[in-house]
């Protein structure tokens, strides 16, 4: 893989709190352009937290450290802000919208960002087309057009939606937060192809997963191992694979 | 219970009655009406389903019937409704100007106070309003009103008949109260769609009390829409009884918006087996806006089916409340009703209340309801922002999700625009209006 030489994502002695709780301590981390990385760790050892944070969700409390992207300051970016800045959060949970139709909300995402870069709006037609093209990568069927965002899906669904809007927004940093979790075998390959299919030497992908299932089908440049909010161990492929092995105990113990 | 406000509204009978002919049913009716709320007095906020209307104006309001104040022009009316027969009604008079009748043998539209001793087109309505304790106001207009629409659709299978009533409320509450009224009566097997509209001319700070009787028959099907859109100073309060007979489907929907203080009282009664009742309210409060609407049903035969819906947005310093109540009487086997009420505050200083109520007197029946209040969704907020949504636009986004529910469901796509429009005044649109995607 082609890697810039300044980091897409720079994440620096990072320490974030919830409620005076402290989750992340000290986190540091590079991610270049054309990177794949995957965030493995126990519950709890604050993947999630991470995600949420790099993506401006309230609530957190930064007490140290810093985020560059692109060499900008992400932290004092808003939600919105980091998304048209080509910042995609897929979400562990999704909420259900009912009322906010999906193809409204995919074109009002477009546009969002399109507006950020001084361009038209997207032809309606033409984005319909598009949409229906990755629908079909995605095996999404047509009625979910007509539907409300995430109204009524299964668990399998909703993932694959978060999928399917990360490759109609076409991010920079994608950070998908557990999206193989509560998938049979056959959605994970779905997701995964459509993760793959993102990888460029421009863009960047940060996985979340509990599991080193996902990483059979997308396989990672980097692997890091999260406890107690920070990195204890970081690697190749082969990482997950031993704490597949191992399991968490053997990282943790060493961390202690 | 002779109260000073009951004291002081026979006074402004008896003077109002002067100016009328003497005989006649209308004049035995209005006797009666006046002898039953004497007896009654008017609701008072100890009353546990009025606690949350703003009663205070009564203290101050004239109850003789106004005179208008103004003349009214087409243009001061909403835009006419594409394939929609026009009856216009100021200050609770017929304006046949303003007009434009309907070319249908099978549907009798008559204003009441050309109805006179005619046969039957001022039948005493299947139920009678003021029966119960809250449909008091029902006996208020009653007493006063002289004119309205006494309307008779007969069974008329291809195509139903489309009706459009603006009733236009032009005088000031000091010169006195508007008072429309709607008699309504549809056969076995009629079909008929009805948009009631109430609606001001000027700016006028007026006092409407309004009474509908609604009789659907055997196998009859109607859709009435209801639009509450009077002025900002307007005071209104609303009685409207229905029964619906076996096998009919009455759908229902009601968009209150307008008034400074805003009163609705809607009684349906389902009254043959596999009755079918939709009732869906929408109520949007800004500043010191009052929007109370008790909902009660009565199950009173087999396997009827009720859905009823609330959406209610209340903002700035604003009241906004929906007391829903279903009643499943003893001889009800069988009955289906939902209840979905969902009230949305949308600042710090509104308030939202909400509340379902259920009493079942028979076994074997289904019966559900939710009822929330609060305010956005923060996980719904959040998701929009990180998909780029400014969060002006992702409120707005999510206050119509709110409503969609209800305003989905409006049939007439002309009226379904006019709505949004309105709506759209109060709970600006996130975009500009977007093409169907």
């Amino acid at each position: 893989m082609a890697a810039s030489r300044t980091p897409l994502l720079a994440i620096d002695d990072l320490h974030v709190s919830v409620e005076g709780k402290k989750i992340l301590n000290g986190l540091t981390l590079q991610v270049r352009a054309g990177e794949v990385h995957a965030i493995m760790g126990p519950n709890g050892s604050g993947k999630s937290t991470l995600a949420h944070v790099l993506a401006g969700r309230p609530g957190y409390e930064i007490t140290a450290g810093t985020v560059s992207y692109e060499g900008r300051d992400l932290l004092a970016l808003a939600p919105e802000e980091r998304a048209r800045q080509g910042v995609f959060l897929g979400f562990q949970y999704p909420v259900e919208i009912p009322g906010v139709n999906n193809v409204y909300l995919l074109k009002a995402a477009v546009n969002a960002v399109r507006q950020q870069r001084g361009l038209p709006e997207v032809d309606a037609f033409e984005f319909l087309g598009l949409v229906r093209e990755k629908m079909k990568r995605m095996h999404i069927e047509d009625s979910f057009l007509s539907r409300g965002v995430n109204e009524g899906f299964s668990g399998g669904e909703k993932k694959r939606n978060e999928v399917l809007q990360m490759l109609v927004l076409e991010p920079r940093l994608a950070i998908l937060d557990e999206t193989d979790s509560g998938l049979d075998i056959d959605a994970l390959k779905v997701v995964a192809a459509g993760v793959n299919s993102q990888r460029s030497p421009e863009r960047a992908c940060l996985l979340v997963t509990h599991y080193q299932r996902l990483l059979e089908y997308v396989v990672p440049d980097i692997v890091h191992v999260l406890v107690r909010g920070r990195i204890a161990r970081s690697g190749d492929r082969t990482l997950a694979l031993e704490l597949e092995r191992r399991g968490y105990d053997w990282v943790t113990g060493e961390a202690a | 219970m002779s109260t000073p406000l009951t004291a002081r509204i026979v006074e402004e009978h008896a003077n109002a009655s002067r100016a009328l002919p003497p005989a006649g049913p209308t004049a035995a009716r209005r006797r009666t009406a006046l002898a039953a709320l004497t007896a009654s007095g008017l609701p008072t906020s100890r009353d546990e389903n009025w606690k949350y209307a703003n009663l205070r104006p009564l203290e101050r309001l004239r109850f003789v019937p106004a005179a208008p104040a103004q003349p009214v022009a087409a243009t001061d009316l909403p835009a006419a409704i594409p394939g929609f027969a026009r009856y216009v009604f100021v200050d609770g008079a017929f304006a046949p100007a303003l007009s434009a009748a309907l070319n249908a043998t099978a549907t009798a539209v008559t204003p009441l106070c050309a109805a006179g001793d005619a046969a039957g087109t001022s039948a005493a309505p299947a139920h009678t309003p003021g029966a119960d304790a809250d449909e008091r106001f029902a006996l208020l207009n009653e007493a006063f009103a002289t004119d309205g629409a006494a309307i008779r659709v007969a069974a008329h299978p291809e195509e139903p008949v489309r009706l459009e009533l603006v009733f236009v409320a032009s005088a000031d509450a000091h010169s006195g109260a508007s008072y429309p009224r709607l008699e309504l009566r549809l056969e076995s097997q009629a079909q008929l769609l009805l948009i009631e509209r109430h609606v001001s001319a000027g700016p006028g700070a007026s006092f409407v009390n309004s009474a509908v009787t609604v009789d659907v028959g055997a196998g009859a099907t109607l859709h009435h829409y209801r639009l509450q859109e009077l002025a900002v100073r307007a005071i209104v309060f609303d009685t409207l009884c229905a029964a619906v007979g076996r096998d009919a489907c009455y759908r229902l929907h009601g968009i209150n918006i307008g008034a400074q203080s805003a009163r609705s009282t809607l009684a349906v009664r389902l009254t043959g087996e596999r009755a079918d009742l939709r009732l869906a309210v929408v109520a949007l409060g800004e500043h010191q806006q009052v929007q109370d609407t008790y909902a009660r049903v009565e199950h009173a035969a087999p396997r009827a089916h009720t859905e009823q819906v609330f959406r209610g947005i209340s903002a700035g310093r604003a009241r906004v409340a929906f007391n829903g109540k279903i009643v499943v009487g003893s001889e009800a086997h069988g009955t289906d009703s939902r209840q979905s009420l969902r009230g949305l505050l949308a600042g710090p200083e509104a308030e939202i209340d909400v509340r379902p109520q259920l009493e079942i007197y028979t076994d074997e029946v289904r019966c559900s309801h939710g009822a929330t209040a609060g305010k956005l969704d923060e996980n719904m907020l959040f998701y929009l922002l990180s998909r780029g949504l400014e969060p002006e636009v992702a409120q707005r986004l999510l206050k119509w999700a709110f409503l969609e529910d209800v305003v989905a469901k409006i049939g007439v796509a002309e009226l379904r625009r006019q709505i949004e429009e309105r709506l759209a005044l109060q709970v600006p649109e996130p975009f500009a209006r977007a093409e169907s995607a």
